[in-house]
């Protein structure tokens, strides 16, 4: 299995970094080779241009852009989705972690 | 059921509407540049606390004079080339939204767009002198600097935009054939389109300045930004829109989607002349800036949920509230409240809502009116949002702690105001789990 990476997008990439470490703790814990960091909308081209890029969570107060971003993902094959309001909000990691490995096919 | 149905229609039209204000192209872009830029304003400020507050503590005369050197030439290389920097700017980020592969490209025809429609001559006054004199040959800082951001932004825009349309018509590129090596090719991609936008952008500016004896700079800064601005930055009308922005957070859409795009860019102008008059030692001009905003009307994050967080652990007795405050508090000390407002939640809870929107409203007319009776400074610098409430109402007055009084004051209100909503959202909560 190769590193799965995991890009979080919010407004200012501020709040989705408190997700990441949340995330990063139950990928260890569920022993996931994974790379998880968070952008801001406004960073959303540069990243993806300069790394690697397996799948893309948003926050579910950048919702607005799924549509935008899909487009931009589609030729790269890259599956995005909104993260549930709950989950971001409980801060729950585990979930969105293993809601990012059912958008990348499973394992 | 229909009351529900028509809440429903309500949130809905609401959100569908704000989202395409806010996503609309050219004023993402906008977004986009000021958060490309903002650390230099931020520098600004930084310099200007150093110079204005700092420096006088334990320097006086020349000496003082002299170390404020330091604080004037970080202005010169942030506030006084505002506009300067903004124009590229916006349109390397109008570029990059819009797909535009070249989007250097834009931001340079951006920026030399911006330099062909400053007026050739200026008056100045000498050093030590009394009478302005007219100069040619210079750009000013009030031209290129705060007072000229909004003119670059437009001109910043308008000039990407051609630039970006013109380069996409096919008849109009040079076609050089197969045997020329690409990056060759490519130079001469944007050449017509670069001189046509900047031509037709001379050819304005200079009928403007024979015909009429003035220059587009002028035109948008009283017929655009300055209207705008009064409007936008007027107490009805901020708290207004930042209500509006506040309300839509609370159906789960950011409201930098709405304050991003139709407060940010005329608050942060107020917010720079501040702390330009305040660097230089003048009067200070406005009441409500970016910073005031920030310090008064978002304690905690969006909604001032500090106090909702204050109230819940002195009040609360349902144990998930509880649990989702302590995940809450310590981003809630840094502005950051995505978990109180997905996790407590706030986002479509009807009780919360009125609070949310209501408690930064009330903080923002106490601080507003303590200013207007004098009972503490105006803002002056610009603190990243980030800062813990009562710190950056500190730095953001320029060190008065009369402002962290004047924030104390809004906080307890806040908490109080916040209870007897909490109280009915649990109670609301419990009937639904009955």
């Amino acid at each position: 299995m190769p590193t799965k990476n995991i890009m979080l997008c919010c407004v200012a990439g501020m709040s989705t970094s408190l997700l990441v470490n949340k995330m990063k703790k139950a990928a260890t814990e569920l022993e996931k080779d994974v790379v998880i960091f968070a952008t801001s909308v406004s960073g959303f081209d540069q990243e993806l241009a300069s790394r690697q890029v397996d799948c893309v969570m948003l926050g579910p107060q950048v919702s607005y852009m799924e549509k935008d971003f899909k487009e931009k993902l589609t030729d790269k094959n890259i599956p995005l989705s909104v993260i549930n309001m709950q989950d971001y909000g409980m801060m729950n990691g585990e979930k969105v972690l293993l809601q990012a490995y059912e958008l990348m096919g499973g394992e | 059921m229909t009351n529900k149905n028509l809440w429903q229609k309500f949130i809905d039209r609401f959100t569908r509407i704000s989202i395409k204000i806010g996503n609309q192209i050219h004023l993402r872009s906008l977004r986009d540049a000021f958060a490309m830029i903002m650390p230099l304003f931020i520098l600004a400020g930084l310099g200007v606390l150093i110079n204005n507050v700092f420096f006088p503590l334990f320097l006086k005369g020349a000496s003082l004079t002299n170390f404020q050197l330091f604080g004037n030439l970080i202005v010169n290389g942030t506030l006084n080339i505002a506009g300067l920097i903004i124009a590229p700017v916006v349109g390397y980020c109008l570029a990059r939204n819009r797909n535009y592969k070249n989007a250097l490209g834009a931001a340079i025809v951006s920026l030399a767009g911006l330099i062909v429609v400053m007026p050739v001559t200026l008056q100045a006054l000498p050093i030590n002198g009394k009478k302005a004199v007219d100069i040619s040959g210079f750009l000013s800082y009030s031209n290129i600097g705060v007072t000229g951001m909004f003119a670059g932004i437009i001109v910043g825009l308008i000039a990407a935009e051609l630039f970006i349309k013109l380069s996409k018509i096919e008849k109009i590129k040079i076609n050089l054939g197969e045997n020329v090596p690409p990056a060759v090719s490519e130079s001469f991609l944007t050449l017509i389109p670069t001189i046509a936008v900047i031509s037709l952008l001379a050819i304005i500016s200079a009928i403007l300045f024979v015909g009429f004896h003035t220059d587009l700079i002028k035109l948008i800064t009283t017929l655009i930004q300055e209207p705008l601005r009064r409007v936008n930055t007027s107490l009805p009308g901020f708290l207004l829109i930042y209500s509006v922005g506040n309300l839509l957070f609370g159906f789960g859409i950011h409201q930098a989607v709405i304050n991003g795009t139709l407060l940010d860019p005329v608050l942060l102008i107020n917010t720079n002349k501040n702390m330009h008059a305040f660097a230089a030692g003048d009067h200070v001009p406005y009441i409500i800036t970016s910073v005031f905003r920030d310090t008064f009307g978002m304690m905690g994050g969006t909604g001032s949920t500090i106090c909702l967080l204050v109230a819940t652990f002195l009040f609360s007795r349902i144990k998930a509230s509880r649990e989702v405050t302590k995940l809450s508090i310590v981003p809630g000390i840094f502005n950051i409240n995505e978990p109180v407002i997905y996790g407590y939640p706030i986002v479509f809870n009807i009780p919360l809502l009125i609070p949310f929107v209501l408690t930064p409203i009330i903080s923002l007319l106490i601080a507003y009116y303590a200013t207007v009776l004098g009972l503490m400074n105006r803002t002056v610098v610009l603190v990243p949002w980030t800062t813990p409430p009562l710190i950056n109402g500190f730095l953001a007055t320029g060190g008065d702690w009369r402002a962290v009084v004047v924030q104390l004051l809004s906080f307890i209100v806040g908490v109080l105001f916040y209870i007897p909503f909490m109280k009915i959202s649990e109670q609301v909560l419990l009937k639904q789990n009955q």
